[in-house]
């Protein structure tokens, strides 16, 4: 008997559409879901340690161990007035430019001049590295009429500094005075 | 004469028409993959009230679990309930302040506090002293000083300052 074709070759070839139906169910449960729970507005917070004597068991200072006559502490302060910051230490004050008025003085349009600042106290952190117990904190104080984004801009200004592209930690750990001026 | 149907088309195949679904399909991966690439596990701890405006700042600490305090332009609250008006703490009345401190805000706060101590002992659940502080960006320096003072005194010594985060 001779060679027969298989008869297949005359079946139809049907074009089948995918079933996308369930897909389509995932779809439509899943984007609702991860809608309702997403979070379009990133928020964030700034840990901010009490001073030891307002809080009674606020984080334990290092330096507090040591007898008191070996420490020396460098209890950097950054004080923010309506002309501008002043910069001060246990030991001194520092001066602006002209050798008086603030450390760094509002910009000439009236805002603060939060990278000078920034500038400023990398100079001081320079300086204060392993001579200080306390060279990565810094005590905020501020004038009472002094508004709350200004104080979190010189927190930000404090905590980190942008030196051509490379971050170098400055003083993350803030605390607030509680003395008003 | 009577209606008569048209017979061109009664004969008339029944075409089915499919919904093309494709360009549907690919909107919805498209907006499937983005939403789960903003989608964080913790879900929201912190949720922003409707009362302020939070300053901005450029830190990216994730937000932690606490005690909710909310200082608008008009009152404080805590666990979204008032506790006392903003005008009376900026005019430092003698019936709300003590020396510097909110005394409403403070008897609240112990409450809490001694709540979570209860819960220390009964259930082992750590009291963290952790507050989180939601300040209107407006808000003077000694008004946020005199609810931070509070807080120190209260008990809740740790203290969280929420920030919105800048992208840039």
């Amino acid at each position: 008997m001779a060679f027969k074709p298989s008869l297949r070759r005359h079946l139809k070839m049907e074009s089948t559409d995918l079933n996308l139906t369930p897909i389509m169910n995932l779809m439509v449960v899943l984007i609702p879901m991860l809608l309702t729970n997403s979070q379009f507005i990133k928020l964030a917070i700034i840990d901010l340690n009490l001073p030891p004597a307002a809080g009674a068991s606020a984080t334990a200072n290092p330096a507090a161990e040591l007898p008191k006559e070996v420490q020396r502490s460098l209890d950097l302060t950054i004080s923010i007035t309506d002309r501008g910051f002043y910069i001060s230490s246990a030991l001194a004050v520092l001066h602006g430019i002209d050798g008086k008025g603030p450390t760094i003085p509002k910009k000439d349009d009236g805002t603060y001049d939060f990278k000078q600042l920034s500038q400023k106290l990398l100079e001081v952190k320079q300086k204060a590295q392993g001579v200080f117990p306390d060279a990565d904190a810094v005590v905020l104080q501020a004038e009472k009429d002094i508004q709350y984004q200004t104080l979190v801009d010189t927190m930000d200004a404090a905590r980190v500094v942008d030196v051509g592209g490379e971050v170098r930690e400055l003083f993350p750990r803030v605390a607030l005075s509680a003395g008003v001026m | 004469m009577a209606f008569v149907p048209s017979k061109i088309k009664k004969h008339k195949s029944e075409l089915e028409v499919g919904l093309n679904l494709t360009s549907m399909m690919d909107m919805f991966t498209i907006i499937l993959v983005f939403l789960i690439k903003n989608y964080s596990t913790e879900g929201q701890l912190i949720t922003p009230s409707d009362f302020l405006h939070l300053p901005y700042s450029n830190i990216q600490k994730a937000p932690e679990k606490g005690l909710d305090v909310i200082v608008s332009k008009q009152l404080i609250m805590v666990n979204n309930e008032p506790v006392v008006p903003m005008t009376d703490v900026v005019k430092n009345d003698p019936t709300v302040m003590d020396r510097g401190v909110i005394k409403p805000l403070r008897e609240k706060l112990l409450y809490f506090s001694n709540q979570s101590k209860k819960m220390e002992v009964d259930y082992g659940i750590k009291f963290s002293g952790k507050v989180t502080i939601q300040g209107d960006k407006e808000l003077p320096y000694s008004e946020l000083v005199k609810v931070i003072r509070t807080c120190g005194l209260a008990d809740y010594p740790n203290l969280r300052l929420v920030v919105y985060r800048q992208t840039d």
